[in-house]
């Protein structure tokens, strides 16, 4: 399967709330879709393209907003395919993907807990790996694991 | 009727690892399950976003510390493809040699600890021994015989001793009588039969809904090899078939790894015929010097190429010994990978422990759990 077949098969349903299927090395595709079209996105992905796989849910900060990614895998096809939706940093939340792919409760508690993104209607968004009360979220790049001047020591000859 | 929650861990002789399993119970019965995970969370992927990509190869080997090579390579695919390296053919070579011993390495070791919470105290003795084996060959190329710190962004860090693969044939040899050995002890027991046996079902729907993989999802009869099926590495030259079982239970389980441990002899012997033939550099040659040591041994000047350097995305996924290991990395440019993102198959296979627990009992957790083959280093990572 190729990035255009998954934008063809994709677009009658989501029309321009998709935003676009890119090349990506060793996969069908990166789509790219609006996060308020998640739930439909996945509907499509999983039901007419056929990905019942979820392999995991992933969160990026990138400091002005948030990506989060899902790697979904197809035995019809053999491929992996990347879906991937912007967030804003401020409001970062997205509809949980629990209804379509069971796997992915677990993944998202651990993307909530780690780069603080909200998914609504998960039916058990707790903390994974973290103890339950913690209020940080060490994967977002405001969490600093060292001081800049420890970073210049660490510039050791190697 | 008294329900209860029961904890079994984070110290418990079932657990192999620290985690916890909160059971649901009503005299013997689990009616519900809920693991506890994090006893073990060491921010791995927080850490190597403040790492040169070299040096997160050795965070690698503390992932998951039955099967640290399959690991580096997982990360080292992903690695290359964001950064836009190729590694020599010889390289690729050695690295699937090594996926597949740390396959039978890490095979036993289950082996190991899955008969002893059976209570058959001398197949775990067999098992350590012949894993040690396996080990000694670690040891004689990369010096460790738990964290590697084998393999590059490139390559792999130095090339096989003088007469490694007529060791590694040797031991092979060795192994491959012991497997029989193996099957007489388990499948000829009627203890282990009758304790194994339709235990801990999980059925291929609930594997795919579940994300179940490995031998988990191929012991339910599906067929799915990421070997086979999206051939990384070199793995498209070998000729090796697909172990598959039918029962779903933890004899099947069970089944499916010894027959994996034979197919990965099979392709070793294949890797090994190989490399005896094939004489080469085990590292690209036109690397950027920023990469670290050996490439850029007097310090800082090296990093300073960096600037300008493509931006690129990688993602790469690994047959692992336990299942399909994904690895997401992010390359802006910088001397440090802006982020890492692992999938571990058995965090996977952990967060379906309802479907193959419920119903059973409670002295019927450690076989199942064991059948499961959990490494908390790479769940909690």
């Amino acid at each position: 399967m190729q990035p255009d077949d998954v934008a063809r098969a994709l677009s009658t349903r989501l029309g321009d709330r998709l935003l676009g299927v890119e090349t990506f090395v060793g996969t069908a595709g990166r789509v790219r879709f609006r996060a308020d079209a998640a739930l439909d996105t996945f509907h499509s992905v999983h039901d007419e393209l056929g990905f019942r796989h979820l392999s995991m849910v992933g969160g990026i900060d990138w400091v002005d907003h948030r990506e989060v990614f899902y790697v979904v895998w197809s035995d019809d096809v053999r491929q992996y395919l990347i879906l991937s939706a912007d967030l804003p940093a401020d409001a970062a939340h997205i509809e949980s993907a629990t209804p379509v792919w069971e796997s992915a409760n677990w993944h998202e508690r651990e993307t909530w807990e780690l780069v603080d993104i909200t998914f609504d209607h998960h039916p058990d968004l707790r903390h994974l790996l973290m103890p339950d009360g913690y209020v940080f979220h060490p994967l977002l790049r405001s969490f600093k694991l060292h001081e800049p001047e420890e970073l210049e020591v660490k510039q050791r000859s190697v | 009727m008294s329900e209860m929650w029961l904890n079994m861990g984070p110290q418990h002789p079932m657990t192999h690892g620290l985690w916890n399993l909160r059971v649901k119970i009503d005299g013997e019965m689990i009616l519900d399950c809920d693991p506890e995970m994090g006893y073990l969370h060491r921010g791995i992927e927080k850490i190597s976003e403040d790492r040169h990509y070299n040096e997160v190869i050795t965070l690698m080997d503390r992932c998951c510390y039955v099967a640290g090579l399959a690991w580096e390579h997982l990360y080292i695919l992903a690695a290359e493809q964001a950064l836009h390296v190729t590694p020599p053919e010889r390289a690729d070579y050695i690295r699937a040699m090594c996926d597949e011993f740390q396959r039978i390495a890490s095979h036993l070791m289950w082996y190991a600890a899955f008969v002893q919470d059976l209570g058959l105290m001398s197949p775990f003795l067999y098992g350590m021994r012949d894993r040690d084996l396996v080990l000694d060959l670690f040891q004689s190329f990369t010096g460790a015989r738990m964290t590697y710190e084998y393999q590059r962004v490139g390559g792999v860090r130095s090339d096989l001793p003088a007469g490694f693969t007529d060791r590694a044939r040797k031991v092979l040899d060795w192994l491959d009588e012991r497997y029989v050995e193996y099957d007489r002890l388990c499948l000829g027991s009627t203890i282990f039969r009758e304790r194994c046996d339709d235990l801990g079902k999980l059925t291929a729907r609930d594997c795919i809904a579940t994300g179940v993989t490995g031998p988990m999802l191929r012991s339910a009869g599906l067929k799915r090899d990421l070997r086979k099926d999206r051939p990384y590495s070199i793995y498209k030259q070998l000729d090796f078939d697909v172990a598959v079982a039918d029962a779903a239970d933890v004899t099947a389980r069970y089944l499916v790894r010894m027959e994996e441990m034979r197919q990965s002899s099979r392709m070793l012997r294949q890797i090994l015929d190989w490399l005896d033939h094939h004489p080469g550099p085990v590292l690209a040659d036109r690397l950027p010097r920023w990469l670290g040591a050996p490439y850029a041994p007097q310090g800082r000047e090296g990093y300073l190429l960096k600037r300008n350097y493509p931006k690129g995305l990688g993602f790469s996924s690994v047959e692992e010994p336990h299942g399909e290991a994904q690895a997401y990395v992010v390359n802006e440019g910088g001397e440090h990978p802006y982020r890492v993102k692992f999938r571990s198959p058995v965090f996977a296979n952990i967060s379906a422990a309802r479907h193959y627990l419920v119903g059973y009992h409670v002295a019927d957790i450690p076989p199942i759990m064991g059948s499961v083959d959990v490494c908390v280093g790479e769940v909690d990572r």
